[in-house]
């Protein structure tokens, strides 16, 4: 049982960052019933943004880039935590617009469109960054390794896992806590209403589709310096994304976070046996799960269905 | 928005005169495709891109069962025939025999744990289905050879009763895949146009109504998912042939996806013939816009974008919409008075 631990505690961290990857997908869809099947693509933007910004690409070498290149990398590695969201909440916002002629239609065309979307931005990658594969560094205080136990832990790793709570539990204030949050949630529940009482939805939805978009950016800074970073880095993630909401149940947000916890768990008790198959657990539990609870473990009744 | 049953399929007679424009283009592509700058092997792959597009839209058009992850069944026809070649004997009818037995029995299997899920959930479901089989054609190194795949898998010979008819260059090959592919477009064509295909359509459009009319629903939804496995099985098994090898590619999500794209493209949502404009259309951009720059994906899927925003019912729509707009111009230039709340 004592050699499980080491593994334990990375599919726990594993699912944290699962986690973190989930929650700006269910936020889209809980709250606008689309499968923005774009999120990995923005996830592989966000990284690539703050790339970009942490290696002073913007500004080539002028004076300014040369002045960048010269400042700290911590600073510079959180000015690119922040810039990088911002941009992919960008891109978010303009996909957002393109999908306003699906709504009121099948739920289909929501996830064809960003399907669209999604191969669109990975060949803008290609085209802007190249096919190869990049890496994100980062500042010294969060890299190497640390001794617990006798085991060998990831500095990185637990810096992660640590931000992902962190988000997990903003997002959690921000929809719970904040009148905002209220009404998206609101928005979700029931649209003509919030129409009524004076709120402009087609703005609450565009706010919404950029802050998912934000999120998705965020993961991928921080999962970049774990799992590398390629052109289509995003089909990679989108797919757990994608379980992990279905695992949950659709738009329950507590729902998302046990699910990536028990994949987490999951994947990283099947590496500790069979580490070939440990990426085939998750689709092995979806199917497990969903197989005897068709909404998921938290899930309720939803549009989608349809 | 239109939908399938708006446009009047002339059930009866497959004679038609899009069939026959289908099969006249078929039948004489390959004495056109180098003169016009294009080669054979590029004939092939497109009559076999048709052939899974068509047994997809049973499902994705006819019956509205969204699947995302129908490059699965393609992908196990193909192993399945290679095995064949490898394990047993080199047969052509016996190999895709086996193709067509084993993704039918994957979908039969696959369809009966799905057949019973709606909307995005079974989307889902085919997705996580979809990704099984991937995983697997990765990881059972000792079957599948890997990532690699299986390779030198042969044309074998075609055997006709006393004939045996060498088909291993690209051109006799066109010959076999366009005579399977007009034998399976006719045999389509017939399921769609039959009862069978009209309670399709009635599930598509209200479950609980076809359901309340007596049919069975599940057992409909879970034959029309085996039915069009057993299409996709045929398709792998001509793919592993014209390729020469099997590879787990083919069962990504990404080209399950672009199966989804060609035939929407098309407008398989609204005709019978869409899923095959779709393929054309995919298989043109590639090659042409291909030609031109390489990053002919991002156009092609910037048009696929604007598409879905502007005219989600496809190309096939799009024609549709042109005809009856002709149609309605012709008539009041024949008849101006005698119907006027008509215009």
């Amino acid at each position: 049982m004592m050699e499980l631990v080491p593994h334990i505690i990375n599919g726990l961290t594993l699912g944290l960052l699962f986690a973190l990857i989930a929650l700006g997908f269910t936020l889209i869809v809980g709250v606008m019933e689309v499968i923005n099947l774009a999120h990995g693509s923005l996830f592989a933007l966000g990284a690539y943004f703050a790339l970009a910004t942490l290696g002073g690409g913007w500004f080539g070498s002028t004076e300014f880039g040369v002045w960048w290149l010269s400042l700290p990398i911590g600073m510079r590695y959180v000015f690119a935590l922040v810039v990088g969201p911002l941009l992919a909440a960008g891109a978010g916002m303009i996909i957002e617009l393109c999908l306003r002629p699906t709504y009121g239609k099948a739920p289909l065309y929501g996830l064809l469109l960003t399907f669209g979307a999604a191969l669109v931005v990975e060949e803008l990658i290609r085209l802007i960054w190249g096919t190869g594969e990049q890496s994100l560094t980062v500042p010294q205080a969060i890299n190497g390794a640390f001794l617990m136990g006798g085991l060998i832990f990831s500095k990185y790793k637990f810096f992660a896992a640590g931000f992902a709570l962190l988000a997990i539990g903003g997002v959690w204030f921000f929809l719970e806590r904040t009148p905002y949050g209220a009404i998206i949630k609101a928005g979700s529940h029931d649209s003509e209403m919030v129409r009524a009482l004076g709120y402009d939805l087609s703005k609450l939805r565009l706010l919404v589709f950029g802050f998912g978009a934000s999120l998705a950016g965020l993961a991928g800074i921080i999962l970049t310096p774990i799992w590398g970073l390629r052109p289509h880095v995003g089909l990679d993630v989108v797919i757990p994304a994608f379980l992990i909401i279905v695992i949950g149940g659709v738009g329950s947000f507590w729902g998302a976070v046990l699910a990536a916890v028990l994949v987490g768990l999951s994947v990283g008790i099947t590496g500790a046996y069979a580490p070939a198959w440990s990426m085939m657990s998750m689709y092995l539990l979806l199917i497990a799960i969903v197989g005897v609870r068709s909404r998921g473990l938290l899930g309720r009744k939803s549009a989608l269905e349809n | 928005m239109i939908s399938l049953s708006d446009i009047p399929a002339r059930g009866g007679s497959p004679f038609t005169p899009a069939m026959g424009l289908f099969v006249a283009l078929l039948l004489t592509a390959p004495f056109w495709l180098e003169p016009i700058g294009l080669y054979h092997y590029l004939g092939i792959e497109i009559a076999i891109w048709i052939l899974f597009a068509l047994g997809f839209n049973l499902l994705f058009g006819f019956i509205g069962l969204h699947s995302f992850g129908h490059g699965a069944y393609l992908g196990v026809g193909a192993y399945a025939f290679g095995l064949f070649q490898q394990e047993v004997t080199v047969s052509l009818w016996g190999g895709l025999a086996v193709a067509i037995l084993a993704a039918t029995l994957a979908g039969a299997i696959v369809g009966a744990f799905v057949s019973h899920r709606r909307g995005i959930y079974f989307a889902l479901m085919t997705i996580a289905f979809g990704q099984v089989f991937w995983f697997g054609a990765i990881k059972l190194h000792s079957i599948t050879g890997g990532e690699d795949g299986l390779l030198g898998i042969a044309r074998p010979d075609l055997v006709v009763g006393p004939m045996r008819l060498d088909i291993s260059d690209n051109i006799s090959l066109y010959w076999f895949v366009a005579v399977i592919l007009v034998l399976a477009v006719v045999a389509l064509w017939r399921i769609v146009n039959a009862p069978f295909g009209r309670v399709l359509q009635a599930i598509r459009q209200n479950e609980t109504r076809a359901q309340f009319v007596g049919y069975n629903v599940w057992l409909i939804k879970w034959l029309t998912f085996t039915l069009s496995a057993a299409f996709a099985g045929l398709a792998g098994g001509l793919f592993a042939m014209a390729q020469e090898s099997a590879y787990p590619d083919v069962m990504s999500l990404h080209q399950s996806g672009l199966i989804v794209m060609m035939v929407l493209i098309g407008g398989g949502l609204v005709s019978f013939w869409g899923p095959v404009l779709g393929v054309l259309l995919y298989f043109i951009a590639r090659d042409i816009i291909g030609g031109i720059t390489e990053t002919w994906l991002l156009w092609f899927g910037l048009m696929f974008v604007i598409m879905v925003m502007v005219r989600p019912e496809g190309v096939a729509g799009l024609i549709h919409v042109l005809r009856q707009k002709f149609a309605q111009t012709q008539q009041k230039t024949v008849a101006p008075a005698s119907n006027p709340e008509r215009a």
